[in-house]
């Protein structure tokens, strides 16, 4: 129990701490995450290793993640935190997925497969600072390396941003990344809490667009919108 | 009726009646009535047991396959092949259908009218009512055959009352009239037998009560029928090297000392190397069965093995095996003491014994009747292993013996074992499988193909049930050891030869198949069983188990999801070995029908909802 309690606020520490009550999902709780009826099915932890069965496994376990992140609104994941949370460990059903499963889930969800629905993060540089907060330790690279979970593509959320700016007439305004991502004006916004590095990709795309401007130094970006 | 329909086991092989035994098998056969080929009777195997010569087409076995009747033939004729030509085996009807027949001809009277009317008709059609009459079935009671006595060896009659079919160590011998010392059985049993083969393959027997006229007339017609045969109007045999004529139960020339048993095989051997599949005779338009005047059939070996066909065949006729069936049962015990006596009077001091052995009652009766059913089982078996072909003269008691014993031993430890179940039924098995020695022209080919018949009867005989006790499949390992057991230790099979039989199941078409787990396993199984119905047999138990609460706690919806079962709970379920139980269960999975789950205890199957209802639940994005 505290394993989970300090993972799950290392894993999202921007994630409203409400999230952390719901250990075991209770269907009575409206906020609890509602898990897909295979999450309590024990050949679901177990990689299958026939092609067409596995296949539709990893499917399946790719739409839990998703779910299970939109839920949380998560952006990215650490796979050795992740492993101990409810999502990788049916608690009730004593049944968990082993690291190297969940790590061939994750790489299946990378692929094209998997309709790139998650990333490695290869190059802490940039994220640096939010690595070195939720993983002081470090030496997880190798063992249990953080990935972003696409539950939007980046030019998805690049959509989502522009249309936000457009209905809220803020075309031409110039905004800072940290305004976009904890500004009250985007509370309730599911790019709300997301974080530097994912959203000034996401600003990339529109920027590529030709619809955005990101300017400043390192740090203290603005974008204008256009 | 000469030639019947046959019953074919599921291996497409003669069943054999019980007591019948299989003696010799050649491939590339065809079939001839009379001088004609019989269509679609022309590439077969030949089947002789102790009871039937048999034909089994190789194309359609089940339609054209017939046999004779060995009690019917009146005798085989053997022809050596010229040029072109195979050789041949004939078989003559005995004369009672003949009779029949020839009610149908206008000449019915007997001596040279129908001598005349025999040489008017086709000169193929060489049987005629008198020369079947001449040579009617004679008795194997040897009256003239003679027995050298291995002591002093002086020449002996054989009692005329001596049947070598029937005889057994029972049998009263008289001793030699010269030293007085009681010959062995087996000596007397050789001496009558070669001597009826002789007279046998001479044709034509001096039959004393014929008239003259008759036997000119049928010498000559045998001459010219079988030129092979060496001039026979008595029973002495000519040494093929002196000429000196030698009594016939002389295995070796009384002057020169050559050898008189291979004489006719050393001419043959020079037509052995005719072999052709087709041949250019004339063939018939149909073959009707139901024909009364079926003039003889002959058996065409166009790829050899027609010399130890007739060897044997002359050997079965002469010791008329379905005269056994009443043979006489294991001896009494109360004439076993009186065995080694004088044959003459043993029968005289029985009868004051007997009123004497009814006396003893109670326990001291039962005692000395134990007592003595073991001194005659002694006896039986001393005896019988003397001796091949005193083996084969009380085959029939020693394997009712046999057969005691095993189940006596079946009874002592408590008989639960299914191997000894197994080798008890081996003395009965001997009779079934085919070996090598049974084989003609040493094809390799045919002993594997006939192993392979062999193994699926077998397999299928519902007496023994073998795969079905084995939940219908079982390893090649496996049954490779039990068919060998089954022999109970003499012609085992190499496990190559076996592999190589079990792999010609698909060809020969029998009701079993071999078949190859992903691991290489080799199964064997009925060919009707399939992995669809495997699969579907796992499927119904699985739903089975949602209705049935786990016997421990489970912490999922086992009314949902059912439970997942171990490869050993597979195996017990349907009586499978566990290899096999975890390979079927592996077919199952790779045909996505199962799942596994590899937990702490094990690996686990589960029905698969993993592709069955994968969108079942999840929320949508």
């Amino acid at each position: 129990m505290t394993s989970f309690a300090s993972s799950n606020t290392t894993l999202a520490p921007s994630v409203a701490p409400s999230t952390s009550s719901s250990t075991t999902p209770s269907p009575t709780d409206p906020t609890a995450f509602a898990y897909p009826a295979l999450y309590n099915y024990p050949p679901f932890f177990t990689l299958q290793p026939i092609l067409p069965t596995r296949h539709s496994q990893l499917l399946s376990w790719s739409l839990l993640i998703q779910a299970y992140t939109r839920h949380h609104a998560l952006f990215s994941l650490s796979l050795i935190d992740a492993l101990s949370t409810p999502l990788f460990h049916n608690r009730p059903l004593h049944r968990r997925l082993s690291l190297r499963d969940a790590r061939a889930v994750i790489d299946y969800m990378c692929s094209k497969d998997g309709d790139m629905r998650a990333e490695w993060i290869t190059t802490p540089s940039t994220a640096s600072n939010v690595l070195k907060k939720s993983n002081p330790s470090g030496g997880d690279e190798e063992g249990g390396g953080r990935f972003w979970v696409f539950w939007r593509k980046p030019d998805e959320w690049a959509n989502l941003i522009e249309s936000w700016v457009d209905s809220t007439g803020q075309k031409g305004v110039v905004l800072t990344l940290y305004e976009l991502a904890e500004g009250d004006a985007t509370r309730g916004q599911e790019f709300h809490g997301m974080e530097a590095e994912l959203l000034s990709r996401c600003l990339g795309v529109s920027v590529k667009r030709g619809r955005a401007q990101v300017f400043g130094a390192e740090g203290g970006e603005g974008v204008k919108f256009f | 009726m000469f030639l019947h329909q046959l019953d074919l086991t599921t291996a497409l092989r003669p069943s054999l009646l019980p007591e019948e035994t299989l003696l010799f098998v050649q491939d590339a056969v065809g079939l001839y009535e009379g001088r004609f080929k019989i269509p679609q009777f022309q590439n077969g195997h030949a089947y002789l047991t102790s009871h039937r010569a048999c034909y089994v087409d190789n194309e359609e076995p089940r339609k054209c396959s017939v046999a004779i009747n060995l009690k019917d033939v009146e005798r085989p004729e053997y022809y050596a092949g010229f040029l072109k030509s195979s050789p041949k085996v004939t078989f003559h009807p005995k004369p009672s259908k003949r009779l029949s027949f020839s009610t149908r001809s206008p000449s019915t009277a007997a001596g040279r009218t129908i001598s005349s009317s025999s040489s008017s008709t086709p000169p193929e059609r060489h049987g005629s009512p008198l020369r079947s009459l001449a040579s009617s079935p004679a008795p194997s009671t040897a009256a003239s055959a003679t027995w050298i006595c291995p002591i002093c060896s002086f020449s002996n009659p054989v009692p005329s009352n001596f049947d070598p079919a029937t005889a057994n160590v029972h049998t009263p011998l008289p001793p030699c009239l010269a030293c007085g010392i009681k010959p062995p059985l087996v000596h007397v049993v050789k001496a009558a037998i070669s001597s009826i083969t002789n007279r046998q393959s001479h044709v034509v027997a001096p039959i004393p009560q014929r008239a003259h006229q008759d036997k000119t007339d049928l010498s000559s017609a045998s001459g010219s029928r079988n030129p092979l045969g060496p001039s026979a109007s008595s029973a002495a045999f000519p040494c093929p090297r002196c000429t000196f004529q030698n009594h016939p139960s002389l295995l070796t020339c009384e002057i020169c000392g050559a050898s008189l048993v291979s004489i006719e095989d050393k001419r043959l051997a020079s037509a052995k190397g005719i072999a052709r599949s087709e041949s250019p005779g004339p063939a018939l338009s149909r073959l009707s069965m139901q024909d009364e005047a079926v003039e003889s059939v002959k058996f065409s070996f166009r790829g050899g093995g027609e010399k130890v066909f007739f060897e044997r065949l002359k050997n079965a006729l002469v010791q008329r095996k379905w005269l056994l069936q009443s043979a006489p049962p294991v001896p009494k015990p109360n004439r076993l003491s009186g065995a080694f006596d004088d044959g003459y009077n043993s029968s005289s001091d029985q009868n004051p014994r007997d009123p004497e052995r009814q006396k003893v009652v109670g326990i001291a009766g039962l005692e000395r009747r134990g007592l003595e059913r073991r001194k005659n089982n002694e006896l039986v078996i001393g005896t019988a292993f003397e001796d091949l072909e005193a083996l084969m003269t009380s085959a029939k008691e020693i394997i009712a013996l046999a057969e005691s014993f095993a189940s006596q031993a079946n009874l002592g430890t408590n008989g639960s074992s299914e191997a000894s179940s197994i080798l008890s039924q081996s003395a009965s098995a001997l009779g079934l499988v085919t070996t090598k020695d049974m084989l003609g022209s040493g094809s390799d080919l045919l002993y594997v193909s006939e192993l392979s018949r062999n193994l699926a009867e077998w397999l299928t005989d519902d007496t023994r049930g073998i795969l079905k006790r084995e939940g219908g499949i079982m390893t090649l390992v496996d049954l490779w050891a039990v068919f060998n057991r089954a022999r109970g230790g003499v012609e085992l099979v190499s496990p190559t030869d076996f592999e190589k039989a079990a792999r010609l199941w698909d060809k020969l078409k029998l009701p079993v198949r071999l078949r190859m787990f992903k691991s290489g396993l080799l199964v064997v199984q009925g060919r009707d069983r399939t992995d669809e119905k495997t699969v579907a047999a796992l499927l119904s138990w699985l739903r089975e188990l949602h209705h049935q609460p786990p016997a421990s706690e489970v912490t999922w919806d086992w009314r949902l999801y059912g439970r997942g079962v171990t490869a050993q709970e597979v195996a017990e379920r349907f009586g499978w070995s566990v290899g096999v139980a975890s390979e079927e269960l592996e077919m199952a999975e790779e045909r996505g029908a199962l799942c596994r789950e590899q937990g702490l205890d094990g690996l686990r199957f589960w029905e698969n909802w993993l592709v069955h209802t994968p969108e079942e639940g999840i929320l949508t994005i």
